[in-house]
């Protein structure tokens, strides 16, 4: 029972890195994906909805460069600092996505240098259309058809804009009506507000005549500035979203904690040694057989047969205490026990005579077997 | 391996440096950073193969009594070892306080201990020793689990000692020591001794009486040096459970009283266990101890699921000797097992041999057939009585073939069999 056990010999190590391979190549994995991401991040790649150098199916990449083919001057800023700096004229189409980041400083900031020029915004919601003083409700909506143009300007004239989700503007004449208002609306001249925005997407610019109707609307001038408002450049007074008053570290240090927490499962779950193992027993109860013979006369209804073996259980046990011997004589059985009970010889008989009939009914063999149980009783008692 | 608590501590303390520099890349950077001081930290670990157990024998405890096991520990590395080891058993041997913390240093030695407290009878066994060693930071650690052998032998309880005592008592009224000196048949002549008041007049010896100025009389002892063979059905019958006690349990609570009673009668015991095959055979054991050496052959005896083979038990009673003996047979009186496997070989053993079934009755049978409220009731109380009368009826054919027959619950069966021991040897019957 003693056993003594040396260091392994290194003929094992090679075992060991063989058996350990999946987590190595995982690990391995794991941490070029890591390091690939580290260097990678960042490198030009934008990932807003409709931003002019995202790829993706929300972004508008395509809308960009098929506008620079066709000879307009695209000029993508990024900041209020950025568009202050770009010289805007009568000659400039500005476009501002992602309005949901302008506030009411960079709001004013765009109205004012952009004076004179074509100005068009994105689905804008109720902040800025509020902030720039227009009676314009926005509504969002959605829709299974194309929208047909069904307006007076001449250039949208037969064409159609087919969106799944969309704001409409709730003005007076606007391109594209539907149910709530204008997708395409002029509140104010050379003021636009585009509500159909995935009409420039990357995976929506090809369905129905989205493509024209943005070339139109974004293409009418030489130049265009691609306008991406950032929160960094609203100064305080602004009214702004939630995540602008939460600490700037707060997310990475939320992806720490989910690493510790992920840390903490490691460490937790790694058990010392193997569970505990009981080679079970086998468990019988000794009175499972009884138990299934009796679901079985259950199950075949045999009340014949059960009203047999309760009455000559009976029988048995009233002879043992009449001191009948063994096998008593039926007939004397039933006139003893008549005798010592005091009831008739027939009640006896119809009662457990080994020629009593059989009960008809489940409730009859219920009382039968309540009956014998009385009488069990009385024969006991002196 | 394993990593510690303090890798997620020091996962949150990035918290300092993403606050300093809210970047999503000082996140992973410093997770970068901590991986690769646990892997430093893991490399550095010293193996757990320089850490050497050995495990002294553990021996034999009774049921429900403390035991402990040691582990001597050795450090046979060049570097000191720190960390955690658990000393794993099955978990009916109930070990408690099996994980030790290791602090050694090069060439130092311990002992660990570990209580165990077995809840089963039987070998039970040690399933292998885990040993962690924590790397020089504490961060990461290296694992391993290597079988150490050991087993505990668990003795089954004997309960029914509690009855030794006043068994012994009415042995000794047999024997002669106590005032009634009883003669009879199956007594044997003992000694002279004067009359004193109150003797039975018959056994006043008239010859010695009249050598004597005094009236003497004869001593009687009951017969001794008899032989008594306790065979133990280990076959599917005694798997089954009464209450929550398999039937082999109390079987075996029952052979160690009569073992005890019996040794101290001066009797010689021997012992059979078996199913198909014979598991288990103590020959001749009469000295004060044979309840000790029965518990041991009974330690590792579980019922198997397989049909006794009478025929080979017989043999086996046989073999153990031709003289006239006192056959008990322990085995549960199931109509149909008995009938099949035990008749037919009964005329040879009660042939030569008094023979004794010792059943244990499920007091759950009869109250199956008393009760009688639902038609499910009904039902089974029709199938109890059944069973009921199969099993007199089983009994009454054992006892035309001359066999004694003593029935009684699992609490009851000890004692009921040890008295009908001592009304045989009152008798003279064995």
């Amino acid at each position: 029972m003693t056993a003594t056990l040396t260091p392994e010999a290194p003929a094992k190590r090679g075992g060991r890195l063989r058996r350990h391979r999946s987590t190595l190549v995982v690990g391995i994995g794991l941490a070029v994906a890591v390091l690939v991401v580290l260097l990678a991040g960042g490198a030009g790649v934008r990932s807003a909805a409709l931003d002019p150098d995202n790829p993706d199916p929300a972004g508008a990449q395509a809308v960009a460069r098929v506008l620079e083919d066709q000879g307009v001057d695209v000029t993508v800023v990024r900041s209020a600092d950025a568009l202050d700096d770009t010289e805007v004229g009568a000659d400039t189409t500005v476009l501002v996505t992602s309005t949901d980041q302008l506030g009411q400083s960079t709001l004013d900031r765009l109205v004012d240098h952009t004076r004179g020029a074509r100005l068009v915004l994105t689905e804008p919601g109720r902040g800025p259309t509020r902030a720039l003083g227009l009676r314009a409700d926005p509504q969002a909506v959605t829709f299974d058809d194309a929208v047909a143009a069904g307006c007076a300007d001449p250039s949208y004239s037969g064409l159609a804009v087919a969106v799944d989700d969309g704001v409409e503007y709730d003005v007076d004449g606007g391109c594209f009506r539907g149910g709530s208002g204008a997708l395409l609306a002029e509140p104010r001249p050379d003021l636009w507000l585009l509500g159909a925005g995935e009409a420039l997407s990357n995976d929506q610019v090809l369905r129905a005549d989205n493509a024209a109707v943005a070339l139109r609307l974004l293409g009418g001038r030489d130049r265009l500035v691609w306008y991406v408002p950032s929160l960094d450049d609203l100064v305080a007074d602004d009214g702004v979203s939630l995540q602008t008053l939460l600490p700037s570290w707060l997310r990475p240090a939320l992806w720490l904690a989910a690493v510790a927490v992920l840390a903490l499962m490691v460490w937790r779950a790694r058990r010392l040694g193997p569970l505990a193992v009981e080679p079970l027993p086998v468990v019988v109860r000794a009175i499972e057989t009884t138990r299934s013979r009796g679901r079985l006369y259950r199950k075949a209804g045999d009340r014949a047969h059960a009203a047999a073996i309760l009455r000559g259980a009976a029988r048995a046990r009233a002879a043992d205490r009449l001191r009948l011997g063994s096998r008593p004589d039926p007939d004397t059985l039933v006139r003893d026990l008549a005798r010592h009970t005091g009831r008739s010889v027939d009640e006896i008989a119809a009662l457990v005579g080994p020629t009593a009939p059989a009960p008809a009914t489940d409730h009859d063999l219920i009382t039968l077997a309540e009956r014998l149980a009385e009488l069990d009783e009385e024969v006991r008692r002196p | 391996m394993a990593i510690t608590g303090r890798v997620p501590l020091l996962l949150l303390l990035g918290v300092a440096a993403v606050v300093l520099r809210p970047e999503q890349g000082t996140v992973w950077l410093w997770v970068l950073a901590v991986l690769l001081l646990v892997a430093v930290d893991l490399a550095l670990a010293p193996s757990p193969a320089t850490v050497v157990v050995e495990r002294p024998p553990v021996g034999t405890v009774r049921l429900g009594h403390p035991a402990s096991t040691r582990l001597l520990v050795g450090n046979q590395g060049r570097r000191r070892v720190r960390g955690v080891l658990r000393d794993s058993w099955q978990p009916s041997a109930g070990p408690e306080g099996d994980r030790h913390r290791l602090a050694l240093a090069p060439g130092a030695r311990a002992v660990l201990q570990t209580t165990l407290l077995p809840r089963r009878r039987g070998d039970l066994r040690a399933l292998g020793v885990t040993v962690r060693l924590r790397g020089p930071l504490g961060l990461a650690a290296r694992q391993r689990t290597r079988p150490v052998p050991g087993t505990l032998r668990s003795l089954p309880p004997f309960e029914s000692r509690k009855h030794l005592p006043s068994r012994l008592a009415r042995l000794r009224e047999l024997d002669g020591r106590a005032a009634v000196r009883v003669r009879g048949q199956g007594t044997e002549f003992d000694s002279l001794r004067e009359y004193v008041r109150g003797d039975d007049v018959r056994s006043i010896d008239w010859r010695a009486s009249a050598r004597n100025r005094t009236v003497v009389v004869r001593t009687w002892q009951p017969e001794r040096d008899r032989r008594v063979v306790l065979v133990l059905d280990t076959s599917r019958t005694s798997a089954g459970r009464v209450g929550d006690v398999p039937r082999l349990d109390s079987a075996m609570d029952a052979a160690l009283l009569l073992a005890a009673l019996a040794a101290r009668a001066g009797d010689r015991v021997d012992f059979v266990a078996g199913d198909r095959r014979v598991r288990s055979r103590v020959r001749a054991a009469r000295s004060r101890g044979v309840a000790g050496t029965l518990q041991e052959a009974m330690a590792d005896l579980e019922p198997v699921i397989v049909e006794a083979d009478w025929a080979a038990l017989a043999g086996a009673v046989t073999g153990l000797g031709r003289q006239r003996a006192l056959v008990v047979l322990l085995t549960p009186l199931e109509p149909s097992a008995v009938e099949e496997g035990l008749l037919p070989v009964l005329p040879a053993l009660t042939a030569h041999h008094r023979v004794v079934v010792a059943s244990v009755r499920d007091p759950a049978l009869e109250q199956l057939a008393a009760a009688h409220g639902t038609l499910d009731e009904v039902y089974d109380a029709a199938a109890a009585h059944r069973s009921l009368g199969r099993r007199l009826h089983t009994a009454g054919m054992l006892r035309a073939l001359g066999v004694d027959v003593v029935d009684a619950d699992a609490e009851q069966l000890p004692p009921a069999l040890a008295d009908h021991y001592l009304a045989l040897k009152a008798r003279g019957l064995l």
